[in-house]
């Protein structure tokens, strides 16, 4: 049971192994709220689309499926960027364009057509949970170490809480700026790559 | 010339006696670094140094690589790394810079001969990155400076001389920037900068050595300073820049690109077209940034840019040989 | 000078895959060969172009007089989809050489974000068509650059020596990193900001 659950993180892992939802990922990446606001978005989104999918497959014919599955998504998107825009306009801000395209995110239009299109609703519910819970984990530990290593702090909320300091005052005076700039990014994603081969023994 | 085919030199003797011979080149600049800068200077340069042999080291080990790490070539990144910070920077920076080098910049891309960008520039532009306050603000003045030539310019926040240019130039202040005894220190070294970049008289010293053993290619490190003068000096008449063209090409970090980086033969193109068309884009690269850019100087930025475009470059100027079929 | 700037901004200070983060896919995906980074590019240039023109014309000539601009980004992206079929059809039938060019790039186009990103991004800027245009052009030249820098450099260490975690993907990430650290050179640029 626990080895299925590292499998599905690591040997499955949508963003580190296949190599989708990249663009989301180092986006946001640039602290752990940040992540974790994308992440939960991608949560609602995906758990909902399939719901909706699920329940309505018998009435979604064969060749139209998907159009409709995008239209589907894209109106719980739409729900998401003005919920988020009403509520949380620091967190709107700093995830900007990236909101409107998890529209765009192959892991929800790959679980509508892929689990939800053909299984009940219950099941469709519990996969979108799932795999929305893997997205958000990834995303979140790639923000959790660019935010501890590129500004000193974990868990930051503009305008709210300033973060726990990780590392002490001499780090904070000179954190790695580079890790929250784009190259950063990318950098950290390349060695979780590595190490998630690594550990599932592919290399 | 040495270099013939793209993944160059491989057998030990002859690394190890190109390595050395660039570590002996370096040494001019080390010493004046030393007499103009302080003991830091040496501080940070050894700290540098066994930092980039440490990490291959570790890193050959680790692996179950053969060990390299006293193949020179460490060495020359860690040196250039040292160069390429100001004196006043706290001791983790070259540490850190010369780890990154090494580590990212050539091991994880298979170790000497296959890295495509030059380590030492890539770990300078990641402490910039980084730090930038530190890479930018903190520079010193050498311990003996030239005179009265750069009085008159606020000593407190007084930059390098390209600093100055970007953001103190005043009319008065430009009259010096362009005046003989100006022009004559940053030749012999003795102004504001990053440790080994500042003499132009010792990094030439060098380099000629170099050229006369063939080790540097005198196309690229001509196409480079050259398009640099020739760029900044059109540019100067029409009032675009401010600075002649020989404060240009004597400042910042054109001297040590020009001659010891452009020319690192892993990373710059194998024809003489190829190098050419380098050296030039590179020159361009880093005028562009000096004057409209964001930093004051753009020299090492400009080199691993034109990294980037080495394997094309390869690609378009290596002539087909008959019979060759393309894979 | 407000559309060189606009341009220059699109195609290297904010270089939409090193720096902005979009359009990752194709840019992992198609980068091992320099041929196919070519083709890819140019079919990205043709639907960037063209989509962001048609959804900004649907965007302020029906969506905003009609007061539905919450339904922005369901009908851009039909719109885009639907674009790229077409596209596909009308190559097919009218220019041979293109579509066999190009063809077999443009259904993994739909995936490409950055498509769709530059159409929104469009409108939040509040861009006129010119500036649309400029700007589309400027995003997918600025692909092509990354996208053909990088295939030429994976070409080139196919067979070095990578320590075996880190080939193929990862190695590509490494690369990318470093790309974007020397395309921070331009940040600053006539004081375009990153």
């Amino acid at each position: 049971m626990f080895r299925h659950f590292v499998n599905g993180i690591l040997k499955e892992n949508p963003v580190l192994v296949l190599a989708i939802g990249l663009c989301p990922t180092l986006a946001v990446s640039t602290s752990a709220y940040n992540a974790l606001g994308m992440g939960v978005a991608v949560i609602f989104v995906l758990t909902m689309s399939n719901l909706i999918v699920s329940a309505a497959r018998k009435v979604i014919p064969q060749n139209l499926r998907i159009p409709i599955f995008i239209i589907i998504i894209s109106t719980f998107v739409t729900i998401t960027d003005y919920v988020m825009k009403a509520y949380l306009p620091e967190l709107a801000k700093n995830l900007g364009v990236f909101v409107p395209l998890i529209v765009v995110n192959c892991i929800i239009l790959g679980r509508a057509e892929g689990f939800a299109y053909k299984h009940s609703v219950p099941a469709a519910l519990l996969d979108g949970l799932g795999s929305g819970i893997g997205f958000t984990l990834v995303i979140f530990i790639i923000g959790s170490i660019r935010e501890i290593l590129g500004a000193g702090t974990w868990m930051s909320i503009p305008g709210g809480f300033e973060g726990f300091k990780v590392f002490g005052e001499g780090f904070l005076n000179y954190p790695v700026l580079f890790m929250i700039l784009p190259p950063g990014g990318f950098l950290v994603i390349a060695f979780l790559m590595a190490l998630s081969r690594k550990l599932t023994g592919e290399a | 010339m040495l270099v013939s085919s793209s993944p160059h030199i491989r057998t030990k003797e002859t690394i190890e006696s190109v390595m050395y011979a660039v570590v002996l080149a370096l040494m001019p600049a080390l010493l004046g670094a030393i007499y103009f800068f302080g003991l830091r200077a040496l501080f940070l340069t050894a700290l540098a140094v066994i930092s980039a042999v440490l990490t291959e080291y570790i890193y050959q080990k680790i692996t179950r690589r053969p060990i390299t790490a006293l193949d020179g070539s460490a060495i020359v990144t860690g040196i250039l790394l040292a160069f390429n910070i100001p004196v006043n920077s706290p001791w983790w920076l070259p540490v850190v810079g010369s780890f990154f080098a090494i580590l990212i910049v050539k091991q994880l891309f298979g170790g000497l001969g296959y890295n495509i960008f030059n380590p030492a520039l890539a770990g300078r532009a990641f402490l910039m990155a980084s730090w930038p306050s530190i890479m930018t603000g903190r520079w010193s003045a050498p311990i003996r400076p030239a005179g009265s030539t750069m009085s008159g310019i606020d000593v407190v926040t007084s930059a390098t001389p390209l600093g100055v240019l970007k953001y103190h130039a005043t009319p008065e202040v430009v009259a010096k920037l362009n005046s003989g005894p100006m022009l004559k220190a940053l030749f012999i070294g003795n102004t504001g900068g990053c440790l080994g970049e500042t003499s132009a008289l010792l990094l030439l010293l060098g380099a000629i050595f170099l050229l006369i053993k063939g080790i540097i290619d005198w196309r690229i490190s001509l196409g480079y300073i050259g398009s640099v003068f020739v760029l900044t000096g059109i540019f100067y008449l029409f009032g675009i820049t401010r600075a002649n063209p020989l404060f240009h090409i004597l400042s910042g970090g054109v001297m040590l690109g020009g001659l010891f980086m452009a020319t690192d033969m892993v990373t710059s193109p194998v024809t003489p077209l190829g190098r050419w068309i380098f050296a030039i884009g590179g020159g361009v690269i880093a005028v562009l940034i000096r004057i409209w850019g964001g930093y004051p100087e753009g020299v090492s930025y400009s080199i691993l840019l034109m990294n980037m475009v080495t394997p094309l470059l390869d690609r378009l100027t290596i002539p087909k040989r008959f019979g060759e079929v393309k894979k | 000078m407000d559309l060189f700037l606009l341009f220059l901004a699109a195609f290297l200070v904010n270089n939409i895959v090193l720096l902005r983060f979009l359009g990752l896919c194709p840019f992992f995906g198609v980068s091992s060969k320099l041929e196919t980074a070519i083709g890819m590019s140019m079919a990205v240039i043709f639907v960037m172009t063209l989509s962001s023109i048609i959804t900004w014309l649907l965007y302020n000539y029906i969506l905003v007089p009609l007061h539905l601009v919450y339904l922005r980004t369901a009908t851009f992206i039909l719109v885009i989809a639907s674009l790229v079929q077409f596209t596909e059809l009308f190559l097919k039938k009218s220019a041979p050489a293109l579509y066999k060019a190009l063809g077999i790039f443009l259904p993994l186009i739909t995936t490409n974000c950055a498509i769709l990103g530059v159409a929104f991004l469009n409108i939040d800027y509040g861009h006129s068509i010119i500036q649309t245009i400029v700007y589309a052009i400027g995003v997918a030249l600025g692909f092509m650059l990354a996208l053909v820098l990088m295939a030429g450099i994976r070409e080139r260490i196919e067979f070095a020596p990578i320590p075996k975690p880190f080939k193929g993907l990862p190695i590509a990430f490494i690369l990318a990193s470093l790309m974007a650290l020397a395309f921070l050179g331009f940040v600053g640029l006539f004081g375009l900001s990153l």
